[in-house]
């Protein structure tokens, strides 16, 4: 097996051991913790694909400020662990149930599948910052600016929730009786 | 479009087109790396104390080795010899994790930075198209390290510490971001080779150009936000002594308060180096005489230095206008600087 043969193995089997221990960690910090992992490695396969640009995105967005934000949360609430609440009963059987259709119709799907390479790839230029934005602002454009517009309202939404229907004039009294 | 992935390397023995040769450089390269670095940072730790002594009109170390230049030698070999006690109840993993990723994060940055060995003759690891990204990756994972040391130490003091980290450094990391992308206009390059490279050709004048003189804004905005992202006076809350003990510091000794430390002064050359070569031409001669290594070296001393007379001069700030100045001051004023040069940049060209 070639290096990247073996590299892409080490990353895949991080990832689905990182996505397994999200699931079955008992503490919450440990939870995140391994939905990092599982970030990261997803961004050593984009690397892997020449993608270098998504690799970078990848690890400041998701590993870098939004998992940040969810240990932030995790971390505020406080050390409390969670047991389970109550006993499971046939857990085994719904686990097969829906786990041998999926794997069932997964494998119809992918196996004829004939991988090649993109036609007229010039692997000097592909995935770069330049072909990204240079693709985000042509062919694009109207998707990503109508995604920008959505993400801004969405922003502006979870800000204004956040006041918890206080008007501005409150939201500035509260601040100033509070930093006494 | 332009495509600059691969950059030839200076080849002088044919050692680098040979696959066993090519890695030989490679890691005859970063253990290298990995010695300057240690030594530059303990002598970054022995200048501060110095200017801080100076500045302070008191004289600082100067009693270990001439000058005291050894004081540093002789408090590494005493920390190293600490016991590491760690408190009772902390989360045994994530404890000793903290601190490495602290570690790991700072060297890494160190990849991707060019040093000009000579007029002709860079030094690199990896010379990334994404370049500077990389770099913002690499230093986002330090936010896990103190928020996880601050959570595992099973302290409320660490907590809090550990919790103002992780928003001051999300809160700064916009800001930060987003000062640097005039510069990505101007040279149309991620590359930090491009970057510190960039010349112009003014009249007579035809040469590297240090950026800073076409984006004054981005470089305040930039040592602002790097001032905060260091954890660094008047920044320093998640270790202020006055109201959280250490901070994410509190619980911890020996080698693995070593590695926090490290891991800061590491992150400060790291963010001197780079104002250095996004905004100071790097290596290209600025003082004529000295040789380019020498000249990068002179230009991150001065850019450290002003780290340090922000730390003796400036009170830390309180938490709000912690907050207040990252998001309604520098933020807005780095969008606005971003649109500004787009303008100029389009009516230039």
């Amino acid at each position: 097996m070639s290096l990247a043969g073996v590299l892409f193995y080490v990353l895949a089997l991080i990832a689905v051991l990182g996505g397994v221990g999200v699931v079955i960690s008992k503490e919450p910090v440990r939870s995140v913790l391994s939905l990092v992992g599982v970030m990261l490695a997803l961004a050593g396969l984009f690397l892997m694909l020449s993608a270098q640009f998504v690799f970078a995105v990848q690890i400041i967005v998701y590993a870098g400020a939004v998992m940040v934000l969810f240990l932030f949360v995790v971390a505020l609430l406080g050390p409390i662990r969670e047991g389970p609440s109550g006993p499971l009963k046939l857990h085994w059987a719904y686990l097969v149930v829906v786990l041998a259709p999926l794997t069932i119709g997964l494998w119809a799907l992918l196996n004829q599948i004939q991988f090649r390479k993109p036609d007229g790839l010039d692997i000097t230029f592909f995935g770069t910052v330049e072909q990204i934005g240079y693709g985000l602002f042509t062919t694009y454009l109207y998707p990503f600016e109508l995604t920008s517009i959505l993400l801004l309202i969405a922003a502006v939404g979870a800000i204004y929730l956040s006041r918890g229907g206080r008007s501005a004039e409150e939201e500035r009294e509260g601040v100033e009786g509070r930093s006494v | 479009m332009r495509s600059t992935v691969f950059l030839v390397p200076p080849d002088p023995f044919g050692v680098y087109s040979n696959p066993i040769g090519h890695w030989l450089v490679v890691v005859i390269a970063m253990v290298m790396l990995v010695f300057v670095l240690l030594t530059a940072t303990a002598y970054t730790v022995y200048y501060e104390r110095r200017v801080l002594g100076f500045i302070q009109n008191r004289p600082g170390p100067n009693r270990v080795g001439p000058l005291g230049l050894l004081q540093l030698a002789a408090d590494g070999l005493k920390i190293a010899f600490k016991e590491s006690f760690a408190p009772v109840g902390v989360d045994p993993l994530l404890y000793v994790l903290a601190p490495g990723i602290i570690v790991v994060a700072a060297f890494l940055s160190w990849a991707v930075i060019p040093i000009g060995l000579s007029d002709s003759f860079t030094y690199w690891i990896a010379n990334l198209n994404i370049g500077i990204l990389f770099v913002f990756a690499v230093g986002s994972m330090s936010a896990y390290a103190t928020l996880l040391g601050g959570w595992s130490s099973n302290n409320k003091y660490s907590l809090l510490g550990g919790l103002r980290a992780a928003a001051q450094l999300i809160s700064y990391e916009m800001a930060l971001g987003l000062s640097l992308v005039p510069i990505f206009m101007i040279t149309g390059s991620l590359r930090l080779q491009d970057i510190a490279s960039y010349s112009v050709q003014l009249g007579p004048y035809h040469g590297p150009l240090p950026l800073i003189v076409v984006a004054p804004v981005s470089f305040v905005i930039y040592f602002i936000s790097a001032v905060a992202e260091t954890n660094r006076t008047p920044f320093d809350l998640p270790e202020a002594e006055q109201e959280l003990i250490g901070g994410y510091l509190t619980e911890y000794s020996g080698l693995k308060f070593l590695c926090f430390y490290l891991g800061e002064y590491i992150n400060m050359i790291t963010t001197s180096a780079l104002a250095v070569l996004i905004f100071f031409a790097g290596w290209h001669p600025t003082f004529g005489f000295l040789p380019a290594i020498l000249t990068f070296a002179v230009k991150v001393v001065l850019v450290l230095f002003i780290y340090i007379w922000l730390r003796a001069t400036l009170p830390r700030l309180r938490y709000d206008m912690l907050m207040r100045l990252g998001w309604k001051f520098l933020l807005p004023l780095a969008i606005a600087n971003v649109v500004v040069t787009a303008v100029i940049v389009v009516a230039v060209s």
